[in-house]
C-alpha cells in the first residue's frame, strides 16, 4: 500500500498532465467511508449508535437527560419535537401559512389529486407515499418536490426549498402526525434511490474530505467542539422543521446547509443527489412517527 | 524539496478545479466567492442565494455530474529544520476558518474542547519527530486510508509555512 502511494505520488510530481488526462478519462478516483449494515427501519439504530431505547417515545423522553450536557445528544434532539414540547414556534405560524396557501391551490381539488391524496385526504400521504417514484415526472421524488411540481402546473412559483414550499408541506405532513413512516425501498425504483442515497452517503467530498458518514458514522457519539453528532436513524420524521435561528428548512436546504458548514460544495435544493439521500434517510425512520411543526437548533 | 512539494498542491488543486460544473452545483461566477448557498426568505415561493464565505467549487462534490478525482494520498516530506512558529500555529490551530484542529480535538484552553480526535493534550510528551507530525497534518491518509481528518497539505488547505508553524505549536503543548 505504501509504496504504491508513494509511485503514485512520483507519477503526480513527475508528469502531472499525463497522468492527471488519463485519470480524466477513466472513473475518477474518489473515496468512501465504509460501509456499514443499514436497515431500512427506525430499530437498526439498536446496532448503530444503541440511543434509540431513549428517543423511541417522545412524549417519554427523560426530562433530566434533555437539560443534561451529557446525555442530551442521546434523545437525538426529540424534545423539539411537538410531542414532547408543543410549545408556539416559527413552524407553527409557517404551518398555517401553509394551509392557507394550500387551500388557495386547491380550490377546484386538483392539487390534492397532483399530490396523490384520494378524495382530497391528506391523512397519510407523507408517512405512506414519500418519497415516492413519480409517473409524471419520471424520477424519485420527495414531497416538496412534487409540491413545486403540482404548484407549476396551475402556474404558481412555489421552488423547491422555498418558504412557501415547505410551508405548504408542514401542513400536509401533519395529517400524518403519529404515523409511522412507512415506505417500501425493497424494489423497484425507490430501492435503486436508495442504494444511491446510500453510496452518496459515504462518498467523501468538499475541501475536508468529509462524507456524511464521517459525522454520523465514524464520529457519531463524539463531540465536534460544543456539538455532538447524532444517529441519522429516526431523523427524517420531522422534516420540514422551524430552525430557531429563524428559519423554515426542508431536509433539501438542510443538506445545503450541512455541506456548507462540513466546507463542502452544496448542491441544488431537488438536486438528484439530494432526492436519494431523502430516500435513504426516509428509510431509516420505517417505524417512526411522523411530527410536526417541530423545531431545531 | 521544498519546491517540489509545492508544486504537486498546486497542480492537482489546478487540475481539479477545471471543466464546467454540473447544474446542480451551487456555483456562480458571478458571487463573490463562486460559492452560493439557498436562503427560504419568509412567505416567498422563491429561494435567494447568499454569498458562501469561501469558494468550495474547487473539490469533488456530491453530484453525479461530477468527474473531478479526488487527490490521491501523498506522503509528505519534512526538509531541513522545522522553521514553525508555535504562537502562529496556534493561531491556525484555534481558528474556525482556518485549521479548525480545535473542532475535532482536545487543546489546552479550549473550555469545549472536541472528542471527534484524539487529545492533544501534552502532546510534546509523545516525543514524535517533527517529520511525523508534518506528515500526519499533511495527509493522515498515508498512514490511516480511512482517518476522518482532512488531508490540510494535499489539498492546499494550509500553505507549507502554517503547516510548519502547527506542527511547532503542537510540539510545544506541555
Amino acid at each position: 500500500m505504501r509504496l504504491a502511494l508513494l509511485i503514485s505520488l512520483a507519477a503526480v510530481t513527475a508528469g502531472a498532465g499525463t497522468a492527471l488526462a488519463q485519470q480524466r478519462n477513466a472513473q475518477p478516483y474518489r473515496e468512501h467511508v465504509p460501509y456499514i449494515d443499514w436497515k431500512p427501519d427506525v430499530t437498526g439504530d439498536i446496532q448503530h449508535t444503541g440511543t434509540y431505547q431513549y428517543w423511541k417515545d417522545r412524549k417519554a423522553l427523560n426530562p433530566d437527560w434533555v437539560a443534561s450536557k451529557e446525555h442530551q445528544w442521546q434523545l437525538n434532539w426529540k424534545f423539539m419535537d411537538p410531542s414532547y414540547d408543543d410549545t408556539l414556534h416559527g413552524g407553527h405560524i409557517a404551518r398555517d401559512r401553509g394551509a392557507a396557501l394550500y387551500k388557495k391551490l386547491d380550490a377546484g381539488g386538483a392539487f390534492a389529486a397532483c399530490l396523490g391524496a384520494r378524495n382530497g385526504d391528506l391523512k397519510g400521504l407523507r408517512a405512506n407515499h414519500y418519497p415516492q417514484y413519480s409517473t409524471a415526472l419520471g424520477r424519485v421524488v420527495g414531497l416538496e418536490e412534487m409540491i413545486e411540481h403540482c404548484a407549476a402546473r396551475q402556474n404558481v412559483t412555489l421552488e423547491n426549498g422555498s418558504y412557501d414550499n415547505s410551508a405548504i408541506s408542514v401542513y400536509v405532513t401533519e395529517f400524518s402526525n403519529g404515523m409511522p413512516i412507512n415506505i417500501d425501498v425493497s424494489k423497484g425504483p425507490l430501492k435503486d434511490a436508495f442504494e444511491r442515497g446510500r453510496e452518496r452517503f459515504h462518498l467523501r467530498n468538499g475541501a475536508t474530505h468529509f462524507a456524511c458518514a464521517t459525522c454520523h458514522v465514524t464520529l457519531v457519539g463524539r463531540s465536534l467542539r460544543g456539538q455532538v453528532l447524532t444517529t441519522p436513524y429516526g431523523d427524517a420524521a420531522h422534516w420540514p422543521t422551524y430552525r430557531t435561528k429563524d428559519e423554515l428548512q426542508s431536509l433539501h436546504v438542510r443538506f445545503a446547509e450541512c455541506n456548507r458548514n462540513a466546507g463542502a460544495q452544496p448542491l441544488r435544493p431537488g438536486s438528484p443527489v439530494y432526492s436519494d439521500i431523502e430516500v435513504f434517510l426516509t428509510a431509516l425512520s420505517n417505524g417512526y412517527p411522523v411530527d410536526v411543526p417541530s423545531a431545531r437548533d | 524539496m521544498k519546491l517540489p512539494i509545492a508544486v504537486a498542491v498546486v497542480m492537482i488543486a489546478g487540475a481539479a478545479g477545471a471543466g464546467p460544473l454540473p447544474a446542480d452545483v451551487l456555483v456562480d461566477e458571478g458571487a463573490k466567492n463562486k460559492t452560493i448557498w439557498p436562503y427560504p426568505q419568509q412567505d416567498s415561493g422563491k429561494l435567494i442565494y447568499k454569498d458562501h464565505r469561501r469558494d468550495l467549487s474547487k473539490w469533488p462534490t456530491l453530484s453525479y455530474g461530477d468527474d473531478r478525482a479526488t487527490p490521491r494520498p501523498q506522503r509528505a516530506r519534512l526538509t531541513g529544520t522545522l522553521n514553525g512558529d508555535p504562537a502562529r500555529g496556534k493561531a491556525v490551530a484555534m481558528n474556525k476558518g482556518r485549521g479548525n484542529c480545535w473542532a475535532c480535538h482536545a487543546l489546552p484552553g479550549d473550555p469545549q474542547a472536541g472528542t471527534a480526535g484524539p487529545s492533544l493534550l501534552a502532546f510534546k510528551a509523545r516525543n514524535y519527530t517533527d517529520a511525523r507530525v508534518y506528515e500526519q497534518v499533511f495527509d493522515a491518509r498515508v498512514v490511516n486510508p480511512v482517518s476522518a481528518m482532512p488531508p490540510f497539505g494535499t489539498f492546499g488547505l494550509l500553505s507549507e509555512q502554517e503547516l510548519r508553524d502547527v506542527v511547532a505549536f503542537l510540539q510545544s503543548i506541555e
